[in-house]
């Protein structure tokens, strides 16, 4: 596949090696080896800064005392959300970032056992209320 | 007395939500949140223009942008909240 095992889920692939669960990975796009600070550590600490805003601005959000600022606030949270995510496709797809699929049996048996978790719930309602303050946000519009 | 002149402890009606009047609470997270958000963008600029790979500079470059927008708009939330303070609590200062 790649040469590039100094991946960002190395430790992963350790707990992993030798079974038979493949790695979803893209070919390591080439960066600087050296000591120097690379365009990689760029890019990661920039979505360590957008994870920890997406804490302060959650914080914020719930803090808040009129409508008005709610909104805004709720949507740069949620700006900064797609933000953390458009930062980790990116290092996904210059293939510093790799995942490993759950063996589909271990899937199939929590969904097993949670599907008959449903016969606890104890309302009789569809569960179709929607909260009026969560309407109209936008989800994506930078 | 303090209390007396407040408008709101005199409301006619009840009121459903919080009037668009910043707290002090509210004061104090948007100059944290404002702080936040200029050294976001302040060292997204200063990484992007270290950065060798177009697609990365880019996308930082992006965030920059981003985070001065953030910035702008809870700036605003500071400077209207006077004019509604004004308008809406007439005598709180007096």
């Amino acid at each position: 596949m790649n040469n590039n095992r100094s991946s960002y889920g190395g430790y992963q692939q350790q707990r992993y090696g030798g079974s038979s669960s493949p790695t979803i990975k893209n070919p390591s796009t080439h960066f600087a080896k050296g000591t120097e600070f690379n365009d990689r550590d760029r890019l990661n600490d920039m979505l360590a800064t957008e994870k920890w805003l997406t804490d302060g601005f959650n914080v914020f959000v719930r803090e808040t005392s009129h409508q008005d600022l709610y909104n805004d606030v709720l949507h740069i949270l949620n700006e900064t959300h797609h933000a953390c995510r458009d930062v980790f496709n990116l290092m996904f797809e210059k293939g510093w970032y790799s995942l490993h699929p759950e063996q589909p049996s271990h899937i199939a048996d929590h969904y097993q056992k949670f599907s008959g978790y449903q016969s606890q719930f104890p309302s009789q309602g569809t569960g179709s209320y929607q909260y009026p303050s969560g309407v109209g946000q936008h989800p994506r519009d930078y | 007395m303090y209390h007396n002149q407040n408008p709101y402890s005199q409301q006619q009606t009840r009121m459903s939500q919080p009037p668009p009047v910043l707290s002090t609470k509210d004061d104090a997270y948007l100059t944290d949140a404002l702080s936040w958000e200029l050294l976001a963008a302040k060292k997204a600029h200063s990484f992007a223009s270290q950065c060798s790979d177009q697609q990365v500079k880019q996308q930082i470059e992006q965030l920059c942008q981003l985070h001065q927008r953030h910035y702008n708009t809870l700036l605003n939330h500071l400077s209207t909240n006077q004019q509604n303070y004004d308008n809406q609590m007439p005598h709180f200062h007096n």
